[in-house]
């Protein structure tokens, strides 16, 4: 683990926190989907493991994560200052693969992180694609602030807004499914675990050509304690840090 | 200064192991630390057949400590010879690799295949692992069973051979002597202990096995005095392991007279955490005016 510096921190609506923080090692090797361990502090022991984040993006020296605060871990992460140390670990696990005609990205929620980072790459390489992102309540649309300058958006909402589709992610994705769809498209989804499910059924037989990037309860992030088990579809385990985080739809059951 | 200390006929460069189960098979350290530089190694806990290991979730946080029920997983030790094996062979620091089995032959079976690798340097029972129904707690509660095991075990190999012991241990005094008598020649000592954990708002147990092992340093005083009171009963060397995090960890279970320390959960929080305990441990004897690590080793008893 290195001792990193907060450059930035911006608060992202209620719940959500964006660290800009500053190791050149992580900046320049991380790619999209890839994640990092972080530790507030260091010869603490509650709480003892270090928690697995998605990098938002990479540039120069530094790289950013944005969380949702949502328990003790992240919650001591989000009291963290510009100029405050924390302590990183990364880029760890099998990212997005890059090669892809045009895309299709679906992000539920703060499953957004790790899909940003992979739009900025694909914008890069003039990759075509849209982006659908769903948030459940109105507050958290405030994440639509991180997808300035990536174009090609539609957006849902759960709650009744204007501007937006009212609905779930996956309902103003299938609005678009047959027009999206056709051609050489690959899938990128990151979202929770209903969103995820109910996609693997709307999209059966494109398996091999959708990828999603998965959560899970992670103790050391580089392989060796294999806490991170999910099943895989030909039998036994994957390990979401060192197999995936990122796995195509084929490999895993949801 | 001299670092190495002597587990009867083997020797370590220094006192500082890390354990099984939190390196992996060796070749994931890699990227963090200098493997080279530590005692030894010990590859997580191979069995005959690769073995698919415990339902999710299997880990959980708890205050200080970590409950787990991995389950055993592993690749199995022919896939361990030809994946992971040639990396080792690189390596010069000391490997030790733990097995377990689901019978008496299965233990024998996998430590018959390993005497024949000559990068291996001693073989670890593990004889305690709370997690998986068939699995090591059977051999360690059963006198009989286990004196059949170590004998036939220590009749398949001429490797150094360690038994890990853990907190289900019943008579200490009868089992360390069958221990002894059997030929294992160190003990290391403690695995997880078995603990439990409930999700309130699920009003369920977290885990599908109900209990898991728990490690980290929430069990550290359980051990040192594990350690302590084994020291006093037995002549064989003795690894101690139990939630050292820091380098006066490490100095508190060679005080009491364990002749090396692993590093386990601590591994997991910083991977390079051995790394840092062995700077600990030279810096602690060069201000004490120390020459010999082994002049420290069972000081307090």
């Amino acid at each position: 683990m290195n001792l990193a510096r907060v450059r930035k921190k911006e608060r992202i609506g209620e719940r959500f926190v964006l660290l800009e923080i500053e190791d050149r090692d992580i900046a320049t090797q991380a790619q999209p989907g890839q994640f990092v361990m972080v530790r507030p502090f260091e010869g603490v022991y509650d709480p003892l493991l270090p928690r697995p984040f998605a990098i938002l993006r990479a540039e120069g020296n530094c790289f950013a994560i944005l969380f949702e605060i949502v328990g003790r871990g992240t919650s001591l992460l989000s009291r963290l200052e510009p100029g405050n140390e924390l302590y990183v670990l990364g880029p760890l696990g099998r990212g997005f693969s890059l090669e892809a005609p045009s895309a299709i990205l679906i992000a539920g929620g703060r499953g957004i992180v790790p899909l940003v980072f992979l739009a900025l790459e694909l914008t890069k390489r003039a990759t075509p694609f849209s982006f659908f992102l769903g948030v459940r309540e109105r507050k958290e649309l405030a994440l639509l602030r991180i997808l300035d300058g990536i174009s090609e958006i539609s957006w849902s909402c759960e709650e009744r807004v204007t501007g937006g589709f009212c609905g779930t992610v996956l309902e103003l994705f299938k609005k678009h499914f047959d027009a999206t769809l056709k051609g050489d498209v690959r899938i990128y989804a990151c979202g929770p675990e209903g969103m995820l499910q109910a996609l693997s059924k709307i999209l059966t037989g494109r398996e091999e050509t959708t990828e999603v990037s998965l959560e899970a309860r992670m103790g050391c992030g580089f392989g060796v304690c294999l806490g991170c088990a999910i099943p895989r579809r030909d039998g036994g385990y994957w390990h979401v840090c060192s197999d995936g985080p990122v796995f195509k739809l084929s490999e895993v059951v949801l | 200064m001299n670092l190495s200390v002597h587990l009867g006929r083997l020797v370590l460069q220094n006192p500082v192991v890390l354990t099984s189960g939190t390196c992996g098979y060796g070749k994931e350290m890699q990227p963090y630390l200098d493997l080279n530089s530590l005692g030894a190694i010990t590859v997580k806990g191979l069995s005959l057949f690769p073995w698919p290991g415990n339902p999710p979730p299997r880990i959980w946080e708890t205050k200080a400590g970590l409950l787990n029920s991995i389950g055993l997983e592993n690749k199995g030790v022919e896939r361990f010879l030809e994946e992971d094996l040639p990396f080792l062979e690189g390596l010069t620091t000391r490997v030790f690799v733990n097995i377990w089995g689901r019978t008496v032959d299965e233990y024998v079976a996998v430590a018959r295949k390993l005497n024949e690798v000559k990068r291996i340097d001693a073989l670890e029972l593990n004889l305690s692992c709370p997690n998986v129904e068939k699995g090591g707690a059977t051999f360690i509660a059963d006198l009989e069973v286990l004196k059949r095991l170590v004998g036939e075990v220590r009749a398949a190999t001429e490797k150094f051979l360690i038994a890990k012991l853990g907190p289900q241990v019943c008579d200490w005094e009868t089992t360390v002597a069958l221990l002894e008598e059997g030929g294992v020649e160190a003990l290391s000592i403690t695995n997880s202990f078995p603990a439990l954990v409930i999700d309130v708002e699920r009003m369920d147990f977290v885990f599908a096995l109900k209990t898991a092992g728990l490690s980290g340093p929430a069990i550290k005083p359980l051990a040192l005095k594990m350690v302590y009171d084994l020291v006093g009963i037995t002549k064989l060397p003795v690894i101690g392991m139990g939630g050292i995090t820091t380098a006066e960890d490490a100095l508190e279970f060679l005080l009491v007279g364990a002749k090396a320390v692993g590093i386990g959960t601590a591994s997991l929080v910083v991977p390079s955490s051995a790394i840092r305990v062995l700077e600990g441990i030279k810096q602690y004897l060069f201000r004490k005016g120390i020459t010999d690590v082994e002049e420290i080793i069972g000081k307090v008893r």
